[in-house]
């Protein structure tokens, strides 16, 4: 914990990062994002269970915003984030100071206690508790024991839905939407300055939240997660409506994984998938 | 005036009627949720319960619905009324910091413009309020000169009891009739039923009266710089929020001549909020939203109608994805209002 506050104190003091984007406790011990300035301010940065958000969709605000690097405190599913907006020219790393932390899971509901029950889904299938690169790592990762990965067998039971049932199980979930666009504020990767649901000149997507809005909503913003969600969940645990989205875009990471052979956020010089055209791209998959 | 009690068993029996004689009613279930009921059974009070992830405002002002409807017909175009759902609406188990927000929104549906679609609804309604024994680190109705005991906005009000029973108490003459209505169900107060306090009093946190004094000078504060900072900008808070009431109005083509125009709920909290045709954008960043944001709730509502624009149920507080929370926002404004003259 205090080799954190170490790392951050210092980079501020010595002009390595002109700010850091962290967290902190606030007076209710609620962990929650913030930015310190100075080395005073990185006094309150910490570390823990609850320390859910990916500080990496914070970037876009910052778009030529001075000179000087831009700090930030990252886990291992977080950095992939930042990885991701690298491959996409959104950031440059060279305009980064990244502080890897290890991480030993984080909660679902941030209202209770880290445990076996409360562990968010990413976590049960995250492949790396240690960032893979960064400019400084603080934090023991200690060993926790990884539940079941109880999403993977709602997507086997949904991939063996006939389309008529999947259509009822969707329609279900996205009757609940109310259009808040949470799951797009929170996202790393929804950067665009204008969203498609913005565009009215003429109107692609209905704004009003009807079972046509809400459909269209959803698919396209899973359609533009295709192959580039990073599996954050963060859209997912922001949705007020509990509406199960990570479905969507896991699994179009999976099909990504194993018709492409790509993962995004995984290496800072392969190409993003989605950018990039070559003859040998399969379509076969395609029906 | 008889004072009445009520058991479970019986609020359900005339749930059921009401269902009968084909009123909306909404209750909350064993999710937790408001929920227009599709049988009684499915109404779960328990006044020991957080207040529900969405308020019930849906039912009186829905997250879309149609103005008319619009077909062009050679070079006319004919507009159709969409057909309005009359049914009466009963509200069961409403907290005090749900059923308050009703009057509060009322006074903005009802200011230059009547709204006729919020009024038919609210007009033909019965709410049916339940003290709270329900807080947390987000509440803050007691600030607000409310309190979980607070029946504003109620027509009846409810009183846990043991046994699965509730005092009644008669708030305003259409909860009176109600009562006279459904009589049979209602059994007199004997004083048999033990009540069933609150475990503990809720804190006051802040005093309304300074902060509002320091809103009132500080719109240009570097308080703002950083209170809404971390904010994402989305919806949540103003969606779930029983006192938000902003909407946009929209055309949408359904067809290649035909479509709806719909009001559709909106929020201060969207860049596009204010973004003018021309382009520009006065609150062109998150900062000056979130100000917007605490400025309607706790200044400009009061300024205008008389009314806080919030009732404290923290519901903004307990879903927003980067845990902004407005009770500790207030806190700091209290606390700056010390010296509430010195304007920076
Ligand atoms: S779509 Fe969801 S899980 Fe994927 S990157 Fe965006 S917020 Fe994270
Ligand atoms: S967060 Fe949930 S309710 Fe909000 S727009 Fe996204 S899917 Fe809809
Ligand atoms: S305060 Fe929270 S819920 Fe409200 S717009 Fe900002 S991030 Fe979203
Ligand atoms: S602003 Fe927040 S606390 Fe106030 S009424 Fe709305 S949701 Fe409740
Ligand atoms: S706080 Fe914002 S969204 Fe809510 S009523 Fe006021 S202006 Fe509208």
């Amino acid at each position: 914990m205090n080799e954190l506050k170490q790392i951050c104190k210092e980079a501020l003091t010595e002009k390595k990062a002109r700010f850091i984007i962290a967290y902190r406790e606030d007076k209710n011990k609620k962990t929650k994002p913030f930015i310190a300035r100075t080395p005073e301010d990185a006094e309150q940065i910490i570390f823990n269970h609850q320390a859910v958000n990916n500080l990496a969709v914070y970037f876009p605000r910052f778009k030529n915003s001075g000179e000087g690097k831009i700090g930030i405190v990252v886990k291992s599913c977080d950095l992939k984030a930042v990885t991701a907006l690298i491959q996409e020219n959104q950031i440059k790393r060279d305009d980064l100071f990244i502080i890897g932390v290890n991480c030993s899971g984080v909660v679902r509901d941030t209202t209770m206690e880290f445990s076996n029950d409360n562990t968010q889904i990413k976590c049960k299938y995250c492949q790396a508790k240690t960032p893979p690169y960064y400019d400084e790592l603080a934090e023991e990762s200690k060993e926790f024991e990884m539940p079941d990965d109880d999403q993977a067998e709602l997507m086997a039971r949904i991939e063996k839905m006939s389309s008529d049932e999947r259509l009822e199980f969707w329609s279900a979930e996205f009757e609940k939407c109310i259009k808040c666009y949470a799951c797009r504020q929170v996202c790393p990767m929804c950067y665009c300055e204008k969203c498609i649901v913005e565009k009215s000149e003429p109107q692609w997507i209905d704004t009003s939240s009807t079972a046509r809005g809400n459909f269209s909503w959803n698919i396209i913003r899973a359609f533009h997660m295709a192959g580039r969600c990073i599996g954050c969940h963060e859209c997912e645990r922001a949705c007020p409506m509990d509406i199960p989205l990570t479905l969507l875009t896991r699994k179009m990471g999976m099909v990504a994984s194993s018709e492409f052979g790509y993962r995004h956020g995984m290496s800072l010089t392969e190409p993003a998938l989605i950018g990039t055209y070559s003859t040998s791209d399969k379509e076969d998959f395609i029906k | 005036m008889e004072e009445y009690i009520v058991s479970l068993d019986n609020l359900k029996k005339i749930a059921d009627e009401l269902l009968n004689n084909h009123c909306r009613v909404i209750g909350t279930t064993s999710e937790n949720k408001f929920k227009e009921l599709n049988y009684a059974e499915e109404l779960v009070l328990n006044p020991g319960a957080v207040p529900t992830s969405s308020s019930f405002k849906e039912f009186f002002f829905p997250k879309t619905e149609p103005l008319f409807f619009y077909k062009q017909n050679h070079s006319n175009v004919d507009l159709f009324n969409p057909i309005q759902d009359k049914s009466k609406i009963v509200i069961i188990g409403a907290k005090p910091c749900d059923a308050a927000s009703l009057p509060i929104i009322s006074k903005v549906f009802n200011w230059d413009y009547k709204d006729d679609l919020f009024n038919s609804r609210y007009d033909n309604s019965l709410i049916i309020g339940m003290s709270c024994h329900y807080s947390d680190e987000f509440c803050f109705c007691n600030d607000l000169g409310s309190s979980p005991e607070n029946m504003k906005g109620s027509d009846v009000f409810l009183k846990p009891l043991a046994d699965n029973y509730f005092k009644v108490v008669s708030v305003t003459p259409k909860g009176a009739e109600f009562i006279n209505e459904y009589q049979k169900y209602f059994e007199k107060d004997l004083g048999k039923n033990k009540s069933l306090e609150r475990k503990e009093e809720n804190p006051k946190h802040f005093d309304y009266d300074k902060v509002k004094t320091w809103l009132d000078n500080n719109f240009e504060n570097k308080f703002w710089d950083t209170a809404g900072e971390m904010c994402l900008g989305c919806a949540q808070c103003a969606f779930v929020c029983p006192t938000c009431h902003c909407f946009d109005i929209v055309d949408e083509q359904n067809g290649s001549c035909a479509g709806r125009r719909a009001k559709n709920w909106d929020a201060c909290q969207f860049s596009l909020f204010t973004k003018h045709a021309s382009g520009h954008n006065p609150r062109d960043n998150q900062e000056k939203r979130y100000r917007q944001r605490i400025s309607h709730k706790f200044k400009y509502y009061m300024d205008k109608f008389d009314e806080v624009l919030c009732t404290g149920c923290g519901r903004c507080s307990r879903g927003c994805p980067v845990s902004l929370d407005i009770l500790q926002i207030v806190e700091e404004i209290n606390s700056l209002s010390g010296n509430s003259n010195s304007i920076q």
